[in-house]
C-alpha cells in the first residue's frame, strides 16, 4: 500500500502541470460563463487552446498526446464534427513541415558538411573573426532554403572540431567558443526568415492567409519583402557576437589546418553528393515557380520520394529521425487555430488587446505592429518560433491592417527567439553541445533583439511601402 | 540484535552514483568508490543531463548522430570516461578495473537510457549509463531498472531544494554529499531511535566505520525529559552492536526538537546516518518527515537508510 501512495504522489509531482491545465479547463468550462460578445464554442476554442499552451511549454506529456487531446476536445465539446475537425487537421503546412523534417535527414545523412566546412575555410581563410563572419553568412544563406535545423546540424560539427583544434582545454577558450556557435545558432535563425522554406512557421503563415481569405503570396515574393532583412542583419549579427563574446584567439591558424586535413580525408566529391545537391535543386526550383499551383508542402514531399528512389535514404533511417510527434501537434495547432478564427474566437481576443492597448497606443497600425511583433517574439521564447505562429497567427491576422503585412511582420517577429535556448531549433541544437550557457543566451540575444526589432521597423517604414 | 540474521548481503548490494560534470563531481565520485569498496558492492555511474525540449529533440538528435561521424562524442559519455578513469585512478590495486577500454561508439539504447558496453569488464562491477530529462525521475527509473540499495548525489548538485523529492521518491537509501570535502576528518553521527529502519542504519554505519576508522557517536534526542525504553532499547542495541564490531562509541541523549537538535550537533564535521521514516507518505508529502528536514536543514553529508 505505501508503494502505491508512493507511485500515486509522484505520478502527480510529474504531471502536476497536467492537473493544473485540467482543472482550469474544467472550471473555466463549468464554472465561468462565457463574456456575452462570445458565443460557447469560442470560448471552448479558447479554453483547449490555454489548455494546450500550458501542456507544451511545461511538457508534462509528449507531443503527441497533446496533439490528441486538442483534437478529440473539438468534438467532445461540440465545437465542430469529427470530419471537420479531420479535414483541418491535414494541409499543406503540415505536409511540408512533414517533408522538410525528412528532407534535413536526407540531407544531413550525405556528409556533406565536410564539403561545406571546406568551401567556407577556402573563402575566410584563418583569422578568427573572419571564420565567425563566413560562419554567420553560410548559415544565415542556407538556412533560408533549407531550414535552420539542417544547417545548424551540419554546421555543428565543423565549429565544434575548430573548437577543439583550437585549444585542448574547452575553458581556455570560451569566448571563441561562444563566438563559433552563436554564429551558427543566430545565422540559421535570421535566414530561416527569408523564404517560405526557411522554417515551418513561414508555411503555416502562408496557410492561415488562404484559410482567412488573404491571398495567396508567392515564393519569390516572399523573398522579395523579406530577403533584404536578413542581409541586412548578417555583418551586424558578427559584429554583436565578436563584442559580445570577445574571442581569445585572433587566428586560427593551426586550427584551420587540422580541420583541412580531417576534411581532406573525404576526397573528392562523390557522384551521390552531387546527385543530392541537384535533388535538392530540383526541389527549390519547385518552391520557386510551381508552388503557386502544387504547394509548398507537396514538393517537399516530392523531394522526399526522389531521395528514397534514388536510394540516397533510408526509410528506416527517415522514420527514426523524424520527429513524428511535432507533425502531429502543427496538424493539431492548425486546426484549432482554425477553428479560432470560424468560432470569432481569434477575432474577440484581437478586439480585447486592440480596446484596452488602445488606451495606451492611440495609432492603429502602430497598435497592431507593436502587439503582433512583441506578442510574437515574447511567446516565440518560451514556446517555439513555429508553435507560436500556429496559436498567436490567428489572433494577429484579426487585429486589423493588411493582413498580408502583419502576417510578415509575425513570421519573422517568431524568429526573435534568441534569449532562450528552446526557441529555435539552431539554439537548442547548440545548447546541447553543454559549452554555451543559458546566460549567453541573454548576454548575445538582447543585442540581437534590438538590432530585429530596428530591422523589421526599417523594413516595414521603408522597404515594404516602395514594393 | 547481534543475534539476528545482518538485514543486508554486503556482496549482493547495487550502488549507484549521480555524476554531473568533471567539474565538480569529483568528490561524490571518490566517496562513491569508497562506499562502493568498504560494502564491496557493485557501483553504477549515472549522468544525468539536461533533456532538450520535445519540439526539437529530433534536431538534436540528427545533429548528434552527426558529431558521430566527426567523433564528437556527446558531452555526458565524456563525463562518464573521465569518471572510468578516475575510478581507475583511485584502485591502481584493482586489474579488473584497469583492463577495461571506453570506447563511445559502443553504447547500446534501452530503456529510454544509454548504456556504455565496456569490453572486458567481468569482474570489474561498473556499469556506465547515460540519461537525458529530469534527475528525480531519470533517478528514480535507474534505480527500479537495476534495484540499487543506493544513490549517491552530490553536494555540488546543490539539492537541498530537492530534498523532499530525493527522500520520498527514490526508493533506494540515499547519500547526499553536502559541501563534502574528501580532506576533511569527519566523525560518524548515527541518529538512534525506535523506528525500525535504525537497525539498518546501524549495520550500515558499523561497516564504513569499522572500513574507513571514523570515530562513531550514536545520538539519541527526546522531545521530553523521558527517554522511552523503545529509544533507551535502540540506543543499547546500537552500542552493543558497534562493539560487537569492535568499534567504540560515544552516546549522547539529549532532549529538544529532534530535527533542530541533529542539525546543531551534527555542525560541520560530522557525517550523519539515520533510518528512512516510516510515517504514511501521503502525511510525509504533507508534513515532512525527519530526515526530509534534516536534509534541508543540514550542512553535512548525511545517509539515509531504507
Amino acid at each position: 500500500m505505501t508503494i502505491l501512495y508512493i507511485d500515486v504522489l509522484f505520478w502527480m509531482r510529474q504531471k502536476k502541470w497536467l492537473l493544473i491545465a485540467l482543472a482550469y479547463g474544467a472550471i473555466m468550462h463549468y464554472g465561468v460563463t462565457p463574456p456575452p460578445d462570445l458565443n460557447p464554442a469560442a470560448f471552448d476554442a479558447l479554453i483547449i487552446i490555454s489548455i494546450a499552451l500550458i501542456l507544451i511549454i511545461t511538457e508534462p506529456l509528449p507531443l503527441p498526446a497533446i496533439a490528441m487531446f486538442m483534437l478529440f476536445m473539438q468534438v467532445i465539446l461540440g465545437i465542430d464534427t469529427a470530419n471537420n475537425v479531420a479535414s483541418s487537421f491535414m494541409n499543406d503546412a503540415v505536409f511540408f513541415i512533414m517533408g522538410s523534417l525528412m528532407l534535413a535527414v536526407a540531407i544531413v545523412s550525405q556528409g556533406l558538411d565536410k564539403r561545406l566546412a571546406l568551401a567556407i575555410i577556402t573563402m575566410t581563410g584563418n583569422k578568427t573573426w573572419r571564420i565567425i563572419a563566413g560562419f554567420t553568412a553560410i548559415s544565415a544563406l542556407l538556412a533560408s532554403f533549407i531550414g535552420e535545423h539542417t544547417v545548424a546540424a551540419m554546421m555543428m560539427p565543423v565549429g565544434l572540431t575548430l573548437v577543439r583544434y583550437a585549444h585542448k582545454d574547452p575553458k581556455k577558450v570560451v569566448g571563441l567558443t561562444a563566438a563559433l556557435l552563436f554564429s551558427i545558432a543566430y545565422g540559421a535563425t535570421i535566414g530561416s526568415i527569408g523564404t517560405p522554406s526557411g522554417g515551418g512557421r513561414n508555411v503555416i503563415m502562408m496557410n492561415y492567409w488562404a484559410e482567412f481569405g488573404a491571398g495567396s503570396v508567392t515564393y519569390l515574393e516572399w523573398i522579395k519583402y523579406v530577403y533584404p532583412m536578413v542581409l541586412f542583419q548578417i555583418p551586424f549579427t558578427v559584429l554583436i557576437l565578436l563584442w559580445t563574446f570577445k574571442p581569445e584567439q585572433k587566428t586560427l591558424d593551426s586550427a584551420v589546418r587540422k580541420l583541412v586535413i580531417d576534411v581532406a580525408r573525404a576526397g573528392k566529391i562523390k557522384g551521390r553528393e552531387w546527385l543530392a545537391i541537384f535533388l535538392f535543386f530540383l526541389v527549390f526550383l519547385g518552391w520557386v515557380f510551381l508552388s503557386e499551383a502544387f504547394g509548398l508542402g507537396i514538393i517537399a514531399l516530392l523531394g522526399v520520394f526522389l531521395y528514397l528512389s534514388f536510394g540516397l535514404v533510408e526509410w528506416q533511417e527517415l522514420n527514426r529521425k523524424t520527429n513524428w510527434g511535432v507533425i502531429l501537434l502543427f496538424g493539431a495547432a492548425i486546426s484549432i487555430g482554425i477553428q479560432m478564427n470560424e468560432t470569432g474566437a481569434a477575432e474577440w481576443v484581437a478586439q480585447v488587446i486592440i480596446v484596452n492597448l488602445g488606451k495606451i497606443i492611440v495609432d492603429p497600425a502602430m497598435l497592431q505592429g507593436s502587439v503582433s511583433v512583441l506578442l510574437t517574439g515574447f511567446m516565440s521564447n518560451i514556446l517555439s518560433s513555429s508553435a507560436t505562429v500556429a496559436v498567436v497567427g490567428p489572433i494577429v491576422l484579426d487585429l486589423g491592417g493588411d493582413k498580408i503585412l502583419m502576417g510578415y511582420a509575425t513570421a519573422i517577429a517568431s524568429a526573435f527567439g534568441y534569449f532562450t535556448a528552446v526557441a529555435a531549433p539552431a539554439c537548442t541544437i547548440i545548447y546541447s553541445s553543454g559549452l554555451v550557457r543559458s546566460k549567453d543566451f541573454l548576454r548575445a540575444g538582447w543585442k540581437m533583439g534590438v538590432l530585429s526589432l530596428v530591422s523589421l521597423l526599417g523594413l516595414s517604414l521603408l522597404w515594404w511601402p516602395i514594393l | 540484535m547481534t543475534k539476528k540474521k545482518p538485514l543486508f548481503d554486503p556482496k549482493a548490494l547495487k550502488f549507484l552514483t549521480a555524476v554531473s560534470s568533471i567539474e565538480y563531481s569529483k568528490p561524490t565520485l571518490k566517496m562513491g568508490a569508497l562506499i562502493a569498496s568498504v560494502f564491496d558492492a557493485s557501483h553504477g555511474i549515472v549522468y544525468v543531463g539536461e533533456k532538450a525540449s520535445e519540439f526539437h529533440g529530433s534536431s538534436v538528435n540528427l545533429t548528434r548522430h552527426n558529431l558521430d561521424n566527426w567523433n564528437i562524442i556527446h558531452p555526458g559519455l565524456e563525463v562518464l570516461e573521465w569518471a572510468l578513469e578516475e575510478l581507475k585512478k583511485m584502485s591502481p590495486e584493482n586489474q579488473s578495473l584497469a583492463k577495461i577500454r571506453f570506447n563511445p561508439d559502443h553504447v547500446h539504447e534501452e530503456d529510454g537510457r544509454v548504456r556504455v558496453i565496456l569490453p572486458n569488464s567481468n569482474g570489474s562491477r561498473i556499469e556506465l549509463v547515460l540519461r537525458e530529462g529530469e534527475l528525480i525521475d531519470q533517478l528514480r527509473r535507474e534505480i527500479q531498472l537495476e534495484h540499487y540499495d543506493l544513490a549517491i548525489i552530490g553536494g555540488s548538485q546543490n539539492k537541498r531544494h530537492l530534498a523532499h523529492s530525493i527522500i520520498q521518491y527514490l526508493p533506494s537509501s540515499v547519500f547526499v554529499l553536502q559541501k563534502f570535502n574528501p580532506r576533511k576528518h569527519y566523525k560518524l553521527l548515527l541518529l538512534v531511535d525506535d523506528s525500525s529502519a535504525t537497525r539498518k542504519s546501524v549495520e550500515y554505519g558499523a561497516l564504513i566505520a569499522k572500513k574507513l576508522g571514523w570515530p562513531v557517536r550514536t545520538l539519541t534526542v527526546s522531545k521530553t525529559k523521558r527517554f522511552g525504553e523503545g529509544y533507551l532499547g535502540a540506543a543499547d542495541l546500537a552500542k552493543s552492536y558497534f562493539h560487537k564490531q569492535g568499534i567504540e562509541v560515544e552516546q549522547f541523549f539529549l532532549t529538544g526538537d529532534p530535527v533542530t537538535t541533529f542539525v546543531n550537533f551534527a555542525g560541520d564535521n560530522h557525517f550523519i546516518i539515520m533510518g528512512a521514516s516510516t510515517l504514511n507518505p501521503v502525511k510525509q508529502f504533507l508534513f515532512g518527515s525527519k530526515p526530509i528536514k534534516t536534509l534541508e536543514q543540514t550542512d553535512v553529508p548525511i545517509l539515509i537508510v531504507r
